[in-house]
């Protein structure tokens, strides 16, 4: 019998994932071998060069592209093989997104954008849910901003924004690539803060892609990748100690 | 070149129509006066030229709007190539220059296969006539010198039309090459109020000589040239005030869509760029309702000449072939306009859906399907189809009205008011041809949207 990856408190599982683009000569092999499970309620940062896949994995554990060879897990649900729409309704209701630009739907304001993802599945909030939201809401100061349109908010609260939409409908697991790359460093911690509160305080899962140090030393946990591999898996770290590291993978490659 | 495909089209399409039209004409001339019999021919004869020559006008004007719009909108799809021309040192007017020299190519490319395909649908027509009796084999020219007139035309409106097009390239600010997430903010913002002014007066002008040509109509025929000039200035005015009448008409049928997330941002993608949501109606409007104002004044035509038939049979004997013949005809050219609207629109919708791959990308990942993701767009074209098709039918019906009582109200019987006639078959044939137009103009479109793979969001570009 196999272990579902719920049972061993995994929110997302890849084994021996590949991904290769091209053929023949010009072949890019993106993902090699790669097998990882995200922690249910932790905050994970996947890290590496430019280059070495850490968005192609987020993709393909999003459900957002599909892997070459190699199983992949949301949850229980093993998404390998579900045709589009399954696919895209799981995404809807049990995976969120935050990306580094252009994350909210510019004809739609901040509220409109925010209930998104109900109104794509067909429903309103419930009344738990509504009360979680008016408290992310204010929680982030995006009260006044309701009724504004994309276009007339700062990149840092447009991130908000998007961050409210990722942890609105309680996901199972919120994705976020490179959420601080747009923003000055000051409205990049506040981002990051908020992130790792939402995993502490709420339990929320979180796997964000960055190769910012900084933005890493607020994740609970660390995935190194390099050239498609996981090259390292370590806990807690500060920045200065995963810039060490960074450094000294450089050196080795 | 390839990107200018649907502006070739358009060019062919409008040179087409005034070389066939303009043939067509010669050859009615042709056999009028040799027809037997025909005590009025001269009379008749005269009245089909001013006809005609209502109709040239038209044709010129309508492919020269359509080019216009075409080029508006690619010039907006190449905002960010511009914008990055402009960041490494290119000037605006430079840009502006080579845009227009893609216009008169164009227009050069456009006017010679509208001469061939103009002159080929002409030989068809008037064979496949001969050959079923319809009208006698008469020696018919195909070349009058005159139809030299439409294709320089379509090659000077199409240079026009892409100088005009390209005035906003120097709207263009070179930062735009740097953002991906603000398209087309200077439509929205561009010099509303002269253009708003310009629009007001014109519709005013043009109204007062409808009016004029509906008065003087009750005493002659003459009563058209006012009428139609009243008309194209007061229709001109609507053109150019588009983005200010269309929007509430759009909105009034966006609310009728429904609810539903597809829906509701069809509705709102609709109503984003007001200009650009004119500029895909506007070529549909022209067409119904030019369609409307021939069907609504020949309807009314021919209700007159039966009325005539039947109190004078001896002098309206043969008219009625004629009349059958000459509706045909024109019906048939008319369609050529329609089919310039409907490339003006297929066009304009893909491009739109182009220009948003990141935002339905996003969408994707947010979970909206690919079923959503159809639905969305084939809303969004029917909204803007249905919004057109309504206001082109009621200013149809009254420009047909006008023209029929201008030009007839002095026929049979004296001064008479002409009860506009809507036919139904106009109506049937409209209502078809919109909902084949809505699935027509979201085939490409949501076959493009459809394959955007949900990665492009995260994409940082
Ligand atoms: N659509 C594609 N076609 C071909 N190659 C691709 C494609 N997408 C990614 N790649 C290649 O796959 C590899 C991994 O790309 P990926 O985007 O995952 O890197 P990354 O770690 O996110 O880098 P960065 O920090 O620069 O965002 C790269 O070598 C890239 O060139
Ligand atoms: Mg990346």
């Amino acid at each position: 019998m196999e272990i579902s990856p719920g049972d061993i408190g995994l929110v997302a599982r890849v084994t021996q994932l590949t991904k290769s683009y091209g053929g023949g000569s010009t072949m890019v092999t993106a993902l090699d071998d790669v097998s990882v499970g995200i922690r249910r309620g932790q905050f994970t940062a996947i890290m590496g060069p430019s280059g070495s896949g850490k968005s192609t994995l987020m993709h393909i554990m999003a459900g957002l592209d599909a892997s070459t060879s190699g199983r992949v897990w949301i949850g229980d649900t093993e998404i390998t093989s579900l045709g589009d729409t399954e696919l895209t309704k799981l995404r809807r209701r049990r995976v969120g997104f935050v990306f580094q630009s252009f994350n909210l739907v510019p004809t739609l304001d901040v509220e409109g954008n925010i209930l998104l993802p109900f109104e794509l599945d067909g429903r309103v909030p419930t009344a738990e849910e509504r009360v979680w939201i008016d408290h992310l809401i204010d929680t982030l100061g995006l009260r006044p901003r309701l009724r504004h349109r994309p276009h007339e908010l700062s990149g840092g609260q447009q991130q908000r924004v998007a961050i409210v939409r990722a942890l609105g409908s309680r996901p199972d697991l919120v994705f976020a690539d490179e959420p601080t790359g747009n923003l000055d460093s000051r409205t990049g911690r506040e981002v990051l803060t908020l992130l790792a509160t939402a995993a502490s305080a709420y339990g929320q899962s979180i796997a964000m892609v960055t190769h910012d140090p900084v933005a890493a030393s607020f994740a609970e946990r660390i995935v190194f990748l390099a050239d498609g591999r996981i090259v390292e898996d370590r806990g807690r770290s500060t920045a200065a100690e995963i810039s060490q590291f960074m450094l000294g993978m450089e050196g080795v490659l | 070149m390839r990107e200018h495909a649907p502006s070739i089209l358009v060019a062919t399409l409008s040179a087409a129509f005034g070389v066939s039209l303009l043939q067509v004409t010669g050859a009615l001339a042709t056999m009028i006066s040799s027809a037997p019999g025909m005590s009025e021919s001269g009379m008749v004869a005269f009245m089909l030229s001013l006809v005609g020559g209502v109709f040239i006008v038209i044709a010129v004007y309508v492919g020269a709007i359509v080019t216009a719009n075409t080029f508006a909108t690619i010039i907006a799809g190449r905002t960010r190539t511009i914008a990055l021309m402009r960041l490494i040192g290119a000037t605006a007017s430079s840009q502006r220059r080579a845009v227009a020299r893609e216009g008169l190519l164009v227009g050069v490319a456009g006017s010679v296969l509208g001469f061939v395909v103009g002159t080929a649908v002409t030989f068809a027509l008037i064979s496949l006539a001969v050959a079923t009796d319809f009208v006698p084999d008469l020696a018919y020219g195909y070349l009058p010198p005159v139809i030299a007139l439409p294709l320089l035309a379509v090659v000077l409106t199409t240079w026009l039309a892409s100088w005009i097009g390209s005035r906003r390239v120097l709207d263009v600010s070179p930062i735009q090459a740097t953002g991906g997430a603000q398209e087309m903010r200077h439509e929205v913002v561009a010099g509303r109020r002269g253009r708003n002014a310009t629009a007001i007066t014109l519709i005013a002008i043009g109204l007062g000589l409808l009016a004029l040509g509906i008065v003087a109509g009750f005493a002659t025929p003459l009563g058209v040239l006012p009428g139609l000039v009243g008309g194209i200035l007061s229709f001109s005015g609507l053109v150019l005030g588009a983005p200010f009448f269309l929007p509430p008409a759009l909105r009034l049928v966006g609310k009728a869509l429904g609810r539903g997330a597809a829906s509701r941002l069809a509705a709102e993608n609709a109503m984003r760029y007001p200009e650009r949501s004119s500029r895909t109606m506007i070529g549909l409007v022209i067409g119904v309702t030019l369609v409307t104002t021939f069907a609504v004044a020949a309807g009314s035509y021919q209700e007159i000449l039966t009325q005539a038939r039947l109190a004078e049979p001896e002098v309206y004997a043969g008219t009625e072939q004629l009349v059958t013949v000459t509706v045909g005809v024109f019906s048939a050219l008319l369609g050529f306009s329609a089919l310039i609207a409907a490339v003006g629109m297929v066009n304009n919708l893909s491009l739109s859906v182009l220009q948003r791959t990141r935002e339905l990308g996003l969408l994707r990942a947010l979970g909206f399907t690919n079923s959503q993701l159809r639905v969305m767009v084939v809303a969004e074209s029917a909204q803007l189809t249905v919004a057109a098709v309504l206001v082109g039918l009621a200013l149809g019906t009254f420009y047909g009205w006008a023209g029929a009582q201008s030009l007839l109200g002095s026929m049979y019987g004296g001064p008479g008011l002409i009860v506009p006639v809507l036919p139904l078959w106009l109506i049937g044939t409209v209502v078809a041809a919109a909902a084949l137009l809505t699935v027509a103009a979201s085939i490409t479109p949501t076959r493009r949207a459809t394959r955007i793979s949900p990665v492009v969001a995260s994409a940082v570009d």
